[in-house]
């Protein structure tokens, strides 16, 4: 556990920019912007929003940033994972974390936990903050308008529903994307940069040869292109979401994720993440018979 | 060539007919050697000839035919728990280089068991390497001075050096080599050193093993190398009788004629002109070019 806790740490100094200084920079520009448009009245609430309309817009904005937030994060993986898998051979350092007493699974397989425990902690801890600058903005504004500003414990509770739902939504979106990321990882180990377009590339041509040799069989653009458009996406559609937010008085987590859960094919589920482990496993048995420095 | 019975404790590497192939050329050619413990070992060959690939046979890096052990495991096998009693050095420049030398050493302590960061910074001590310089901001000697610094602070019992001091001045690695004797080499340790300047580590060393074209062609003490082989600077009189005895190398140097003889009585030598035991520079060469048309 120490040695995997070293390694998942490795990886934060290693790749630190994309997860915390990165954020950090957007997280001032947001205060900027937010504190700007305050002191600009640049936000208008709209009082024929519902009871609490501070409240419904503070809700609406963290939801609505949170969801850029998860954005950010997936396609920040993306990239990390492109690159982490295929790092160690970055100035000839691959030697030396062959010199430690890791084996090359442990290696991969620290860097495939950094990307879905400590990475997305940083981010939700920049949603976290972007809460307290929504919560800051939604406020100050609705003082300046004469608006009824909500109780510290009605933002409180809105944020502990809202912080609910986001940290089990985008655990579940992780694992549920994981097999992608570990896709991206073994086409890094094998061909580092180029990783990226391959990933998109190989299923692409794979998708088109199936169409090409099975003309007019099976679904609409073929088995695995509607395969694969349907595991790319994850829960209930935005519309129904969006829906369930508005209709709502305050935001309630409990029935949102009880929609999400719902929605997720858990057999896929499941079988996503088997596939990760054999990616990550398939990687780790190239890389060991890998000595490129 | 070989002079394998020279010592009863159990080798700490061994191999038998060790072969690699990379496609369809065969790299190396079924080496047979052991290495007993508490020597130190010079493994010498031309560029091509099969050095690292054999080190990276021993060191678990690349698999291979035959069978080798190392301290009684099979390298490629056990690579990862080898590691805890094997260090080596493969390239001056393989430190991670987006850490700093304290987060180099505090990840280290976490990864490897038998690494004493105490003796690392002990070891840094008197140098220029400060624990919160960045190792991409390090001088090659530095980084070097500092690799040498985290290999001697694990307790390993065999260290393994792939040309650790190419691309420093000779004030580095008279440095080094002098670090590596005087504070890490004990009775228990074993030594393997592979490095095109020889002349350097002549002094240090207590058997040579020479590779050519992927074949062991020499590999016996160094005590040995004294009573066996002699260097003759002929006499201009008595030339034709020297070369006469058979000598595995002759070569003219600015006006003599230098000889290099296997297995002859040196006093029988010393009345045809000037003997002396050939540098290891010498026998290399006179080695290397029998044979060769």
């Amino acid at each position: 556990m120490k040695t995997l806790t070293a390694l998942i740490r490795r990886e934060y100094l290693e790749h630190r920019g994309a997860f915390l200084y990165a954020p950090t920079l957007i997280l001032v520009v947001l205060l900027i912007i937010t504190a700007s448009g305050v002191a600009f009245g640049r936000f208008q609430l709209d009082e024929r929003m519902a009871l609490l309309p501070a409240l419904k817009v503070f809700e609406f904005g963290t939801l609505a940033l949170s969801a850029l937030w998860a954005l950010y994060l997936m396609a920040a993986l993306f990239f990390y994972y492109a690159d982490a898998f295929s790092a160690d051979l970055r100035n000839n350092a691959m030697l030396f974390w062959k010199s430690m007493p890791v084996s090359d699974f442990g290696i991969l397989a620290s860097k495939m936990l950094a990307g879905l425990s400590l990475f997305p902690l940083l981010i939700l801890a920049a949603m976290l903050l972007t809460a307290l600058i929504v919560f800051g903005g939604t406020s100050l504004s609705a003082l300046t308008l004469g608006i009824p500003v909500p109780s510290l414990f009605a933002y409180l509770s809105s944020l502990v529903q809202i912080g609910s739902f986001v940290v089990v939504g985008v655990a579940l979106a992780l694992l549920w994307y994981a097999p992608f990321f570990a896709w991206v990882g073994l086409l890094s180990t094998l061909f580092r940069r180029w990783s990226i377009p391959l990933a998109f590339l190989i299923p692409g041509l794979a998708g088109l040869a199936e169409n090409l040799l099975f003309r007019n069989a099976g679904p609409d653009g073929g088995y695995l292109l509607s395969y694969l458009r349907h595991r790319l996406q994850f829960g209930d559609n935005r519309m129904e979401f969006g829906e369930g937010f508005l209709t709502a008085g305050p935001f309630a987590a409990g029935p949102m994720l009880g929609r999400l859960v719902a929605s997720i094919d858990w057999a896929q589920f499941a079988g996503g993440l088997i596939v990760a482990a054999l990616l990550v496993l398939a990687a780790s048995a190239y890389r060991r018979r890998s000595v490129a420095a | 060539m070989n002079d394998l019975a020279q010592s009863t404790a159990a080798p700490i590497i061994t191999a038998r007919g060790l072969r690699k192939r990379f496609g369809n050329a065969e790299i190396l050619h079924g080496l047979d050697f052991d290495i007993p413990p508490g020597r130190i070992y010079g493994l010498v060959g031309h560029n091509g000839a099969g050095k690292t690939t054999t080190l990276n046979a021993i060191l678990g890096l690349t698999s291979y035919e035959g069978t080798v052990r190392v301290l009684g495991e099979d390298p490629f096998e056990k690579r990862a728990r080898l590691m805890q009693n094997v260090a080596f050095i493969s390239d001056v420049a393989s430190l991670p280089r987006f850490l700093r030398v304290r987060e180099l050493f505090a990840l280290l302590t976490n990864i490897h068991p038998n690494f004493s960061q105490e003796k690392a910074r002990g070891f840094l001590d008197g140098t220029d390497v400060k624990m919160e310089a960045r190792i991409r901001n390090l001088s090659k000697g530095m980084i070097a001075q500092l690799h040498l610094a985290v290999v001697m602070a694990i307790d390993a019992r065999l260290l393994v050096l792939d040309e650790p001091t190419l691309g420093l001045d000779i004030t580095y690695r008279k440095r080094f080599y002098r670090r590596l004797l005087e504070d890490y080499m004990t009775e228990e340790r074993t030594l393997l050193i592979t490095t095109h300047q020889v002349d350097e580590i002549e002094f240090m060393l207590s058997d040579i093993m020479f590779i050519r074209d992927g074949a062991l062609v020499l590999h016996m003490q160094m005590e040995t190398v004294s009573t066996r082989y002699t260097q003759l600077i002929a006499d201009p009189a008595r030339l034709a009788e020297a070369q006469a005895i058979g000598p595995i190398y002759q070569e003219t140097r600015f006006g003599q004629t230098a000889m290099v003889f296997d297995g002859v009585d040196r006093e029988r030598l010393a009345t045809l002109g000037a003997v002396s035991t050939p540098t290891l520079s010498d026998l290399f060469v006179a080695l290397m070019q029998r044979g060769e048309k």
